[in-house]
């Protein structure tokens, strides 16, 4: 299980086939957690319940929303935002207000129907969100464990580059 | 480099540079082997191959991350998307594909009777192309199918063509389209130097877009940036620019910078502003500076960027080969469309596809983690092309402030109605390609890519920034050489055009420089 995908992730990181820039950076996010600064208690319980329906995961193994928090609390962007929509955090805010404030407690079914409607609601924050937690999912060297991708194995190059033209390291790596 | 053990800068350089990209970095050698004393002010910071990540997330810091306002029709996205911070500019992450203009893309008014014509035609940049080819080493086809005349072939043998390459490449030929592998700025053999010593060939890890951990790749860092320094130029990494500075009779005397969080100036005889065409006119608006014209900021323009994306069975692991593998040409000119585009297969990294499909499609619960999941199977395809400018796109300063406490711009983009049709045609047809090649669950992400114009040269100060070589036409002492100074976007990708003007801008500083003297 979980603990068994960790020691696999762990063995390929430190394996010879990872540059040391890539072990670094992966070793530290396969192991991070925040402490939740930006948001109140209320909108954070908002956040990770909407979090985990959006893009199913495990919070005890990818502090999704804790990644989401801490990025609002340090100030940093991605660079861009549509001109006629708020400053990140604010859009945020106002989307997990938008949320039924017993959100996290609901049935899933109900979750989902909430969701829905905050996406034609406010389409914008909520695309904003949305590749936010697929980003730090997709980054996280779990995932890339149990979606079968090997590309940071990358030291010895790949020779074969061609349909279906495996290297071993490759083609045993993941689920 | 610690900030501390920085040297002084040398006082009052000939030449001041400001941005060491595509369109900085090569005049930097020029000057420098020319004997002149230039010194470059970069915003970002060193990022040698050794130091690059096998990681999109960690190498977020090649890219310019102070907001940027998206506005109009068609809002641009910038960040990851769109723009380049550090010592080599966007080259750091460009995908490297290094096609040249056709001589139809400098007069497409003259063709066609919209548009703008550039005010030199393919034949004065000709010369510039081979030398950029050569110097950077591109790699390519023995025979290109179409542009223009080539008095040199390409100095490398074409790279390895991946998944997607293969499927686009056999789904042309059914349809009757040609295909040939691209002209590719990464090393299909090591290659010598100068100022930098041997640059390994490509080793396919695919991840051009998140920097080149080899220096296979014609990042201009490992290329021209290396030669400018073996040649007496100083490259300050860490310096923004804050304003630039003028005397009484208006002619610019330098540049106020910030580094290291503490403010400082620089006289020079010259500056060349080469910040981008975000950059170049947000530092030229705040000052209202060689604005005369009134077009500072004007005719932004993006290309047409439309991709499909697919399915396939063929496990093809979309991180291995260049991403820049193959392309056709044949759509060069199209019926019903002013101008044309060019159709490229793609290499994908993870974290680009995900974010792209959750923005693109809006999927989200275990339909998300369920295509995700695919992403050994994800096979791409796009275009590039053609985009008018026009009135209604560009870029002023808002009154919000960027962490720096600097205006950020907001950048006003809508497509017209030539670059909707332009965008349907290719979309259709790359769905057909896509539907031939057997993918699944086929999706179209429209898009603009490139930052171009806001600064455009001309012949007439009254609707150009600055005149055909590169000088602004009312403020003596600046010159611009950047994305920007485009009169029109071109039906090809912008790199190598905009190396080969920044050699031809130099030369004619050099000239100019030589008679002043
Ligand atoms: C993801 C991506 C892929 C691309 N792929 C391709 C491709 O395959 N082929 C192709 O031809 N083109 C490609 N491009 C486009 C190409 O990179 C650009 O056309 C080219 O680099 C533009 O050159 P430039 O000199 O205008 O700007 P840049 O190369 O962006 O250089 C501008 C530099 O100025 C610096 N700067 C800005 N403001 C200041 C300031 N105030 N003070 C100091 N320094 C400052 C910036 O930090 C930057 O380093 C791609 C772009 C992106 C974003
Ligand atoms: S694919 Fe080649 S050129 Fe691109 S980043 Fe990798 S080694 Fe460099």
């Amino acid at each position: 299980m979980s603990t068994d995908d960790r020691a696999a992730v762990e063995a390929a990181l430190r394996g010879p086939a990872v540059t040391p820039p890539t072990r670094a950076a992966l070793l530290a996010r396969l192991n991070a957690r925040y402490d939740r600064q930006y948001f109140t208690p209320a909108e954070f319980g908002q956040l990770r319940a909407a979090a985990v329906r959006l893009v199913p995961h495990d919070p005890a193994e990818l502090d999704l929303a804790g990644l989401v928090d801490d990025r609002l609390h340090a100030g940093r962007t991605d660079g861009w935002r549509y001109a006629d929509s708020l400053p990140d955090g604010d859009a945020y805010r106002a989307l997990l207000a938008a949320l039924p404030a017993d959100f996290a407690t609901l049935a899933p079914g109900a979750q989902d129907e909430a969701l829905r409607a905050v996406q034609t609601r406010l389409p914008r924050a909520f695309e904003d969100l949305l590749a936010e937690l697929v980003e730090g999912f997709v980054s996280h060297p779990l995932t890339s464990y149990r979606f079968g991708y090997a590309g940071f194995m990358d030291a010895p190059g790949w020779p074969q580059v061609g349909p279906n033209e495996l290297e071993d390291r490759e083609a045993q790596y993941g689920r | 480099m610690a900030a501390e053990s920085r040297g002084a800068l040398p006082a009052a350089p000939d030449v001041l540079v400001i941005g060491t990209g595509a369109g900085g970095a090569p005049l930097l050698a020029r000057l420098a082997q020319a004997g002149l004393r230039v010194v470059a002010l970069e915003a970002g910071e060193r990022h040698p191959p050794g130091g690059i990540a096998t990681d999109e997330v960690a190498q977020a810091g090649l890219f310019w991350m102070d907001e940027r306002l998206a506005a109009g029709g068609d809002p641009v996205g910038f960040g990851r998307n769109n723009s380049g911070r550090g010592v080599g500019g966007s080259t750091l992450h460009f995908t490297a594909y290094t096609p040249r203009a056709h001589p139809d893309d400098f007069t497409l008014r003259r063709d066609t009777g919209q548009g703008v014509d550039w005010p030199f035609g393919y034949d004065e940049l000709e010369p510039y192309y081979d030398e950029v080819e050569q110097f950077i080493g591109v790699s390519g086809p023995a025979e290109y199918p179409w542009g223009g005349p080539r008095t040199t072939p390409y100095r490398h043998p074409p790279l390895p063509l991946n998944g997607a390459a293969r499927l686009m490449e056999r789904a042309c030929a059914e349809v009757g389209l040609r295909t040939s592998p691209a002209a590719n700025a990464a090393l299909s053999r090591p290659q010598e130097q100068a100022g930098f010593g041997v640059r390994p060939a490509c080793t396919n890890r695919g991840f051009c877009q998140a920097g080149c951990s080899t220096g296979a790749k014609a990042s201009l860092d490992v290329t021209y940036l290396a030669l400018a320094e073996q040649h007496g130029a100083v490259i300050v990494d860490g310096a923004q620019v804050t304003a630039l500075l003028t005397d009484a009779s208006g002619r610019v005397r330098g540049a106020r910078f910030v580094r290291a969080g503490r403010e400082e100036t620089l006289e020079a005889g010259t500056v060349v502003l080469a910040a981008g065409a975000i950059e170049t006119p947000r530092l030229l608006l705040r000052q209202n500076l060689a604005n005369s014209s009134g077009q500072v900021g004007r005719n932004f323009m993006a290309h047409v960027g439309v991709q499909v994306w697919g399915l396939v069975e063929d496990d093809l692991r979309p991180y291995k080969g260049i991403p820049g593998g193959l392309i056709s040409e044949d759509t060069h000119r199209v019926d019903g469309v002013v101008g044309g585009y060019l159709l490229q297969s793609l290499g994908v990294m993870p974290v680009t596809y995900a974010t792209q499909f959750a923005r693109g499609t809006g999927t989200w619960g275990p339909a998300l983690i369920d295509h995700l999941s695919r992403y050994n199977h994800v096979a791409g395809i796009n275009v590039l092309g053609d985009c008018l400018p026009y009135a209604h796109n560009y870029l002023e300063l808002s009154d919000e402030l960027d962490a720096r406490g600097l205006p950020k711009p907001r950048v006003h983009f809508t497509f017209g109605e030539n670059e909707r049709r332009m965008s349907a045609h290719a979309e259709a047809l790359m769905r057909d390609l896509w539907a031939r090649a057997g993918a699944r669950d086929v999706w179209a992400l429209p898009r603009a890519a490139h930052t171009i114009g806001t600064a455009r040269m001309g012949e007439d100060p009254s609707s150009s920034v600055i005149d055909p070589v590169g000088r602004a036409h009312d403020t003596p002492g600046l010159w611009i050489c950047d994305n920007s100074t485009f009169p029109s976007a071109l039906a090809v990708n912008p790199a190598l055009t905009q190396m080969a003007l920044s050699l031809r801008t130099a030369d004619a500083l050099i000239t100019h420089l030589k008679e002043t003297a």
